[in-house]
């Protein structure tokens, strides 16, 4: 396991990258590190000043260190929540795009808002359909009956209007949601029957453009007939 | 390759909402932005109207020699207009389309080939053809003068693969294409020989690309793969580095158009870990 000392050496890389290509090595190189770490069940939580610095990267415009980072995030899971709300620049639309993927990866019901927002209203097809898998695989174990609910009946009308989405790609990351989110609405009254219904929809060529996406729509509908 | 995002999108009015009969009020002006921006959305829109066809093709007949610089001119209008045919869809197209394949502006050749593709045009088979028939040193040659080459060849040859109409001609004016200096054209005749002759050994050049150092020739080659449906590229597509919005439009590729091993359901799956 990486030890303090070690993820020091690792953010202190990340600050002095001096180039896109040395700044994508230093971010690959503390992710993983905290990747690692990540998997040991009873090791120490991530180290915040490694999740800031990673949150930080978001913003530097250079996509091959920002998957780095969300990857990094990802992996510590709920302990990178909170600096990504935190650290979140509403002026800064890649950082924002960036930082919902994270959120969408970690399936963390704080995240709900700005993933209800994105596929909402972002304007990349590309945050869209992140928010829609984040939506689809929020994590309400841990929650009383009646917070799932409430999640869930936002997250299910969040799907609902994503379903209606002019992209292809996006619809179809609802269909893929929407068979990850059906099992879990046992709290929802009418819930499954609303998943199922927009499915059926989804599947219905006459009217859905995009085969591919009936297609997805169709293997979601028989894996909840028959799991 | 053709073009994943919304093509020449008019910067003063981007995805403006317009109603139908708006597009069509557009198109009957004489103002050429106007006219511009209603093509284009009327293409868009895989308009379906009576009127749309011939107001497009009327926009199409109206070209002129390129002015640079004088803003949104004629010409633009007419590239818009044969863009917009080809996604509308209907035959009656191909006879003005076909005349533009003569035109001296390239552009607008470009963008004929790609409609005459787009609508299966078999009748434009010949005319394709003789526009590619002089090879590397005629029409593939670069031009002194730009980074263009003689000929729009990439659009040419995508669109006779996009016909689909074998004849051994056809294959013998794309086969020297796979050997030309530029890894576009290498690209969009594999796609073509692939689609035309089915023979794998051109897939394989694809699959070469998908691990060119230029991002601008793996997109290509994604584009392309996801044009023939060749299912056998899912791994290497998985594999390349390249965004996941291009990786998953050619698996859809895969799925709409493909067939055999690996299976819908594993490419749907493989679809899904890049959302």
């Amino acid at each position: 396991m990486p030890s303090s000392d070690h993820f020091v050496a690792l953010i202190a890389a990340v600050e002095q990258a001096d180039s896109a290509g040395a700044l994508f090595e230093a971010t690959r190189a503390l992710a993983s590190a905290l990747a690692v770490q990540g998997k040991e069940p009873m090791g120490p939580p991530p180290p915040e000043g490694a999740l800031t610095c990673l949150v930080s990267i978001l913003g530097f415009n250079n996509p091959g260190a920002a998957v780095a980072a969300v990857d990094g995030l990802i992996a510590s899971g709920p302990a990178a929540v909170l600096p990504l709300l935190e650290g979140l620049d509403g002026q800064n639309y890649g950082a924002r795009a960036w930082a919902v993927r994270a959120l969408a990866g970690i399936g963390d019901v704080r995240g709900l808002e700005l993933l209800e927002a994105a596929l909402g209203d972002d304007i990349g097809p590309s945050v869209r359909r992140a928010a829609a898998i984040g939506l689809g695989t929020l994590d309400v174990a841990h929650l009383t009956a009646q917070e799932r609910r409430t999640v869930q009946e936002r997250a299910l009308g969040a799907l609902e209007c994503g379903a209606q989405d002019g992209e292809w790609v996006v619809r179809y990351a609802v269909a893929t949601a929407m068979e990850k989110i059906t099992p879990r609405l046992q709290d929802l009254e009418d819930g499954h029957r609303r998943a199922v219904a927009t499915l059926h929809r989804l599947a219905d060529a006459s009217e859905e453009e995009a085969p591919v996406v009936c297609l997805r729509a169709r293997l979601a509908l028989s894996r909840l007939v028959s799991p | 390759m053709p073009d994943p995002g919304g093509g020449d999108l008019p910067l003063t009015a981007a995805g403006e909402p317009i109603t139908e009969a708006e597009a069509h009020r557009r198109l009957r002006s004489e103002d050429p932005s106007l006219q511009y921006y209603a093509a284009w959305w009327l293409g868009k829109m895989r308009s379906q109207h009576p009127d749309t066809v011939p107001l497009l093709m009327e926009a199409l007949q109206h070209r002129q020699p390129r002015e640079v610089g004088v803003g949104v001119e004629r010409n633009a209008v007419a590239r818009n207009a044969a863009r917009a045919l080809g996604k509308v869809g209907d035959g009656r197209a191909v006879p003005e389309l076909l005349a533009a394949l003569a035109d001296e502006d390239d552009g607008l050749r470009e963008a004929a080939a790609r409609a005459l593709g787009e609508l299966g045009a078999e009748a434009a088979v010949a005319t394709l053809c003789a526009r590619l028939a002089s090879g590397l040193e005629g029409a593939g040659a670069s031009r002194p003068d730009s980074p263009k080459l003689q000929e729009p060849c990439e659009a040419l040859i995508e669109a006779l693969g996009d016909i689909g109409v074998v004849r051994e001609e056809v294959v013998a004016t794309i086969q020297p294409f796979i050997h030309h200096e530029r890894p576009l054209i290498r690209s969009a005749a594999a796609r073509a020989l692939l689609q035309l002759t089915g023979d794998e050994s051109f897939g394989e050049h694809l699959l070469q690309l998908l691990d060119h150092p230029q991002l601008q020739v793996r997109r290509a080659a994604l584009m392309d793969l996801g044009a023939v449906g060749w299912r056998v590229a899912l791994d290497s597509i998985r594999r390349t580095h390249a965004e996941n919005s291009l990786k998953l439009i050619a698996l859809r590729g895969l799925v709409e158009r493909g067939h055999g091993e690996p299976s819908t359901e594993t490419l749907l799956e493989a679809m899904d870990a890049l959302l």
